[in-house]
């Protein structure tokens, strides 16, 4: 049996919610740098990339895949370029429009057949000119030496053989109702000697012939043709989709090679450090990670943020705007969804607690007004993502809850948060609620980070978000301020 | 044995208004579905008169409600009619073919007989009907003829089993001989490819090839060369052929025919009970009382949408004046008991809980013309010779149902010819079901007064005996959107 999983992705598919994450994270600009133009690259990363489960192992593994592909950069991308050929090629000989005539499905699944096992010399050879380590492409290699071999393609030219156009078809059957033929099988034709042996045996058997001017008679004949090829064409298909299947599952696999080093390509030209993160529980940790968006459209390097924390899995983030506390959502959302993907970060050093899925929900433009009915909105987007979280995975919200007023909005905020906080969630929130942050600040303590803008001294911004505390009495302090003058 | 009929006597075909306006045709189209065959058409439209020949057909219908005999009835009809239509298909097929389908006809034939007495033998029948049949078969098949037939009809199907032949088409070029040890190609391909397992693609099902179009000249001649290469098996094939020209008995050819009349009704049945309502073998009275309890429209019943009624009388009072709410069931209510009352008379089970009521020996309807066909007065000379005429032939075993009679002219007048008509239809016995909104008529001497019910201000499509409620459903509609008096005066206010 021939198999390969260069990716280990498992049964899982697509995060729901995929196009939230898409847009609240700026995915596309990662992707567009990963495919440079080619469709089959940009929709297999975005795949991986949006994978909605996974686990450590298939990250390691990935990982290991990933240096893999950049350390035998050109096999990786002529196996790419070959796959994608050989698949073109035998669409083009296998016209294949529709499966209602059995006769051409299976002239057609025969010709894709002898492009495909003709390609195996070619796979195999480029392949063997490369030097994989990794456990994902060493498995691939083995695989198709052991089960593409010269036997292999031998055997199969020869049973296509006997599916030549112009030859004849020779097939078994019984007597059914009314002494009709039923349960067809196509044999394979008798060797020349056979017609010696049946004389021997004294088969000599009955031949007619259909007169040339019964058009009718030919029709019919055409109909069994048919209907014998029929019982043929479901196999036929069925090694040819697998074989196809074969070819552009590879040649799909190889695709998020082909981005990941596109990727790699761009760190280089734009100067970013690049990690391969680790996992470990409980530890949220980085150092110098830069957001790779804002690096991509600003094709420079933005300013990197750090952060250290243990046992911590609510990071409140308040503060002035335009201090860089989305620009520091996304970066973290990007860098996490990268790790799972089992690529490389723009830091210098990365950990994150969990293999878990990532969830956002961002303020909605439409949503910047006060109502009821828009709050009701953002309570059932919200409802959605709740359906498909599970402990481990993290949320990222960027003032969630703000179509109401803060006093009604912190307590839902409140009840939302410690509910996730204390279900395995990390969660990422961006918010002004005040007596949000006030009261879970001080009920949660050591287990929340709250993070704010940098201002040094002299009021510069530095764009870096540090840990920051409540100041209590603040108003009360103003208020002071103001009445003690007097 | 000689053949009897499982339908007893027949009956006379009904009036041509009563079928029309008790909607007959519609129900018997709902009980036939859409194969019509006209002689089951017929039985269903010819009522009997003879209580006997009634109870002979209901006593069949009361073994067949046992669903073992209804399974062995069904599985007969369903084969005798399988075989015949094989035997009808010989009848235009080259020559070849016609061994074959005799064979499969026989094959049909032989397990029909032998299945259905497998089914019936040991069963509990009552009837006169089913016992004769259960008898006819059983001699049947014990005969010498019908275990000559087995016989032959296994030697001929064993022969066509132990022919495999080997066909090679090359261009217009057929060989046909045995296939000794062939190759299947497919199954070296699923082999050989089986390293390629991957997704489930596309389950291309292979053709079927029926063998109705598969019996052309072209096939004939392969057949020839099949008989040629297996000559001794074909010899085997043709003995059937020879030996038992004709198949099935002429006797079991009726019983199937006239089982269609059970077998038909009660399949119809049982789609009305799946909906949630009863049937019952109706009882008939010889008092004259009536009593009907929870009977129902089976036009309606089929929509799930029927409401049950009762109706009783103890044949002193044979009048029903049925009075209330516009579109609050009075005629389905009529034309329903009507149904019922017909259905009684054919001999099959009837939509109702419980059925005593006496055997009608007529039914006879009196219900609108085509509104506007003729002019007020032409029309009320129509109602009075209808009248007429169905007075003429009334008795006291006729039901007669009557829908809004006399009603082109003012109801002082309607009363009085509905008084006198109903005065004439007392005198001779006659059982009467008068829809009518003249609400006076309900207040007669000597009649049952039915009516509408109305509940919540809901029509519930009840129909109970009592005088009809004086308040009416346009007055609550009134009332509800606050346009009785109290109310527009409250507003003008």
């Amino acid at each position: 049996m021939i198999s390969f999983d260069l990716l280990k992705l498992g049964e899982a598919r697509e995060i729901g919610g995929k196009e939230d994450l898409s847009r609240d994270l700026e995915l596309e600009k990662i992707i567009e740098v990963m495919a440079q133009r080619d469709g089959l690259v940009a929709k297999e990363c975005e795949r991986v990339i949006t994978l909605s489960r996974t686990d450590i192992p298939s990250i390691k593994y990935r990982q290991e895949a990933v240096k893999d592909a950049i350390q035998n950069r050109s096999a990786v991308l002529n196996a790419y370029r070959f796959t994608g050929e050989v698949v073109e090629e035998t669409k083009r000989a296998a016209f294949l429009v529709s499966y209602d005539n059995a006769e051409s499905v299976v002239h057609e699944t025969a010709s894709g057949l002898r492009v495909m096992i003709g390609a195996f010399r070619g796979l195999r050879g480029i392949l063997n000119g490369a030097a994989f380590s990794s456990e994902a492409f060493r498995e691939l290699v083995k695989s198709v030496e052991e089960n593409a071999d010269d036997a292999f393609i031998s055997s199969a030219s020869e049973l296509l053989s006997y599916l030549n156009f112009g030859s004849s078809t020779e097939f078994s059957a019984q007597l059914g109702t009314g002494n009709t033929l039923r349960d067809p099988v196509f044999l394979v034709p008798e060797r020349e000697g056979g017609i010696v042996k049946r004389l021997l045996s004294g088969r000599s058997g009955f031949a007619f012939r259909v007169d040339p001017r019964d058009e009718s008679g030919g029709r019919i004949l055409g109909d069994i043709n048919n209907w014998v090829l029929s019982g043929l064409a479901p196999t036929m298909l069925k090694a040819y989709e697998h074989l196809l299947e074969f070819f552009r599952t590879l040649h799909e696999q190889l695709a998020f090679f082909v981005g990941a080093i596109n990727l790699r390509d761009f760190f280089e030209k734009a100067g970013l450090p690049a990690a391969y993160p680790d996992l470990s529980p409980g530890s949220m940790r980085f150092r110098d990670l830069y957001p790779l968006s804002l690096a991509i459209s600003a094709n420079g390097k933005p300013v990197p943020n750090s952060l250290d924390a243990r046992g911590v899995s609510a990071f409140v983030i308040t503060g002035p705007n335009r201090g860089g506390k989305t620009t520091y959502l996304k970066a973290v959302g990007q860098a996490i969804l990268l790790a799972r993907a089992g690529l490389f970060v723009p830091a210098g050093e990365m950990v994150i607690p969990s293999p878990g899925a990532v969830f956002t929900h961002f303020e909605r433009e439409e949503e910047r007004t006060m109502s009821y009915g828009k709050f009701e909105e953002e309570v059932v987007r919200f409802s959605k993502i709740l359906g498909s979280l599970k402990p481990g995975d993290y949320v990222l919200m960027n003032e969630s809850f703000s179509t109401t007023n803060q006093v009604e909005a912190s307590v839902v905020a409140e009840q939302v948060v410690s509910a996730l906080v204390d279900g395995g969630i990390t969660v990422f929130y961006v918010t002004f609620l005040q007596d949000f942050i006030y009261g879970f600040v001080k009920k949660e303590g050591e287990h929340v980070v709250l993070l704010t803008p940098e201002r040094l001294e002299d009021g510069t911004r530095t764009f870096r978000l540090v840990r920051g505390s409540v100041q209590l009495g603040y108003a009360v302090e103003i208020w002071d301020k103001f009445f003690s003058k007097g | 044995m000689e053949h009897r009929s499982l339908l007893g006597s027949r009956g006379t075909k009904a009036d041509h208004e009563t079928i029309f306006d008790l909607r007959i045709e519609e129900l018997i189209s709902d009980i036939l579905g859409r194969d019509k065959d006209q002689f089951l058409l017929n039985v269903f439209e010819e009522p009997l008169t003879d209580r006997d020949a009634i109870n002979f057909r209901l006593s069949i219908f009361t073994d067949l409600l046992n669903q073992s005999v209804y399974n062995a009835v069904t599985y007969f009809v369903d084969a005798i009619k399988d075989c015949k239509r094989l035997m009808n298909l010989e009848g235009d097929l080259y020559d070849e073919f016609k061994y074959g389908f005799h064979i499969d006809a026989a094959l049909t034939y032989v397990n029909a007989l032998e299945n259905s007495w497998h089914l019936m033998d040991g069963l509990n029948l009552k009837s006169e009907g089913m016992t004769y049949f259960a008898s006819y078969l059983k001699d049947l098949i014990n005969g010498e003829g019908f275990k000559a037939l087995k016989r032959a009809t296994y030697e001929a199907k064993a022969a066509r089993d132990r022919i495999t032949v080997r066909i090679r088409i090359s261009g217009l070029e057929v060989k046909v001989n045995r296939d000794e040890n062939g190759e299947d190609l497919a199954s070296k391909i699923e082999e050989l490819f089986s390293r390629f397992k991957g997704q489930p693609v596309q389950e291309l099902k292979p053709l079927t090839y029926l063998y109705n179009q598969q019996v052309t000249h072209v096939h004939a001649a392969i057949l020839r060369g099949v008989y040629k290469v297996f000559r001794e098996e074909f010899d085997i094939m043709k003995r059937l052929k020879d030996d038992f020209p004709d198949l099935v008995d002429e006797g079991i050819g009726s019983f199937a025919k006239e089982f269609e009349f059970y077998v038909r009704y009660i399949d119809y049945m049982r789609g009305i009970e799946a909906n949630g309502y009863r049937f019952s073998i109706p009882r008939f009275t010889e008092d004259g009382s009536v009593h009907v309890k929870g009977f129902y429209s089976l036009l309606l019943a089929k929509k799930k949408v029927a409401v049950a009624n009762d109706i009783r009388t103890s044949g002193d009072k044979r009048v029903f004046i049925i009075t209330g709410v516009n579109g609050g069931g009075k005629t389905t209510f009529a034309i329903s008991f009507g149904q019922l009352a017909f259905l009684s008379s054919i001999g099959v089970p009837v939509p109702a809980e419980e059925a005593e009521l006496p055997a009608f020996s007529k039914i006879a309807t009196v219900f609108p013309t085509g509104e506007g066909t003729l002019e007020g007065l032409s029309r009320l000379e129509e109602d009075v010779a209808r009248v007429r005429k169905v007075l003429g032939s009334a008795d006291s075993k006729t039901l007669v149902i009557v829908n809004e009679l006399f009603s082109t002219t003012t109801s002082e007048e309607g009363f009085e010819l509905a008084r006198r008509f109903i005065g004439k239809i007392k005198d001779k016995g006659s059982y009467l079901l008068y829809v009518t909104f003249i609400t006076r008529l309900a207040a007669l001497e000597g009649v049952i007064p039915l009516s509408t019910v109305v509940e919540d201000d809901r029509i519930t499509y009840r129909i109970v005996e009592g005088a009809p409620d004086s308040r009416s459903m346009a007055v609550r509609i009134a009332s509800r959107y606050h346009l009785l008096y109290e109310d527009i005066r409250g507003a003008l206010n």
